[in-house]
């Protein structure tokens, strides 16, 4: 079964961060057991992507089994899931974010994992990179592509002049 | 002068020596009766002659000689005048001769100058043609080149000032918009770029995994 990865967790940094996290929730559920009886002990704070992720693949985080099959899931899209690059002009906010994610879950692959980079010399748009590929979509690119056009007008500037 | 009037001149001339011979012969040709010793003959001859040396004494001798001398002389005058009109009318038909033909020489030499002037400038004038049609084609064959060459460089400055430009205007956009672009506005364009591409990313993705 596949895992749903939430478009809060983008690149392997954040599957990393998750299995830290369970690792972390594993450790208190055992320090928990040994705990003498009447000793406080103060709950890991879970974050909200671990929350959707277990959340969206109907994972119960206190279960030990759960959290394990979570682990198996996240450490497979970890080590299977394609991983492609995409440089942007600017940071990107989080719905910016969301979105180029999800198009590229629902259109490459349900399990991409995205590392985000900042370019600025593209101006705008995105430079995207996979493992043996780069699709320029900047707007330099755009224009360089554009510059047979750009030199038409021009002449059709100069004639109009002449 | 011409012949008749030499002819009348001398004809006057010796019809008047001829009459006046002929007077004197008819003079002394007169016969006389008798002479002293008794022959009529040479009495006639003598009587005559004492006749012709009374009617023809000295005096009357001077009288002809005068009379045709002057005679002679008018004749002489006369002549003189026909003569000197001869010669005014001869020196005029000369004249108009000479004139006549200097005149039709100078014209001649005048003609031929003329036609040696009229060459020369013909060929002065086929020399200037021949040298303006040689100017004429090297000025067009000049013009020609230096239009062909000012279009070659106009159009290699203009393509150069449009590749240039285009740059230039590329450049000087991504300078001018830089972040200016909020990446919310972009999102659409990158969407559509992704869709554009979704194929050749899917494909290398699975070559990748």
């Amino acid at each position: 079964m596949e895992l749903r990865l939430p478009t809060s967790v983008v690149g392997p940094g954040e599957i990393n961060r998750l299995l830290r996290e369970l690792a972390a929730l594993d450790d208190f559920f055992l320090s928990a057991a040994a705990r003498a009886a009447g000793t406080p002990l103060p709950p890991p704070r879970v974050t909200f992507m671990l929350e959707q992720a277990a959340r969206d693949n109907k994972f119960n985080l206190l279960e030990e089994a759960h959290r394990d099959e979570l682990k198996t899931r996240l450490q497979s899209v970890l080590e299977r899931a394609p991983v492609v690059h995409i440089s942007l002009a600017a940071e990107p906010s989080p719905r910016i974010t969301d979105a180029i994610l999800s198009w590229l879950r629902a259109n490459i692959h349900p399990n991409i994992l995205v590392v985000i980079g900042l370019q600025p010399t593209i101006a705008a748009g995105a430079e995207l990179r996979t493992g043996n590929q780069i699709f320029d979509m900047s707007l330099r690119t755009h224009l360089q592509k554009q510059e047979g056009y750009l030199v038409k007008l021009i002449e059709g500037a100069v004639s109009g002049r002449r | 002068m011409n012949s008749g009037g030499l002819l009348l001149i001398t004809g006057s001339i010796l019809s008047a020596t001829v009459a006046f011979i002929w007077l004197a012969w008819r003079i002394g040709k007169t016969p006389s009766l008798k002479d002293a010793k008794g022959n009529p003959t040479q009495a006639l001859e003598g009587a005559a002659r004492e006749d012709v040396e009374h009617i023809f004494n000295d005096e009357f001798r001077e009288e002809l000689r005068n009379r045709g001398r002057l005679h002679f002389e008018k004749i002489i005058g006369e002549n003189a005048i026909f003569l000197q009109q001869d010669l005014r009318q001869t020196t005029t038909q000369l004249n108009d001769y000479m004139r006549s033909e200097i005149t039709r020489t100078l014209q001649q030499e005048f003609k031929k100058y003329e036609q040696s002037i009229t060459d020369a400038k013909q060929l002065a004038l086929d020399s200037i043609e021949k040298t303006i049609t040689t100017i004429e084609q090297q000025r067009g064959f000049l013009q020609q080149q230096l239009a062909t060459q000012s279009e070659a460089q106009k159009a290699q400055i203009i393509s150069r000032f449009e590749v240039e430009m285009a740059s230039i205007i590329n450049h000087y956009i991504l300078r001018a918009i830089g972040n200016q672009i909020d990446l919310s506005d972009q999102l659409d364009y990158i969407l559509t770029e992704l869709e554009a591409n979704k194929k050749a990313i899917i494909e290398d993705i699975k070559r990748g995994t």
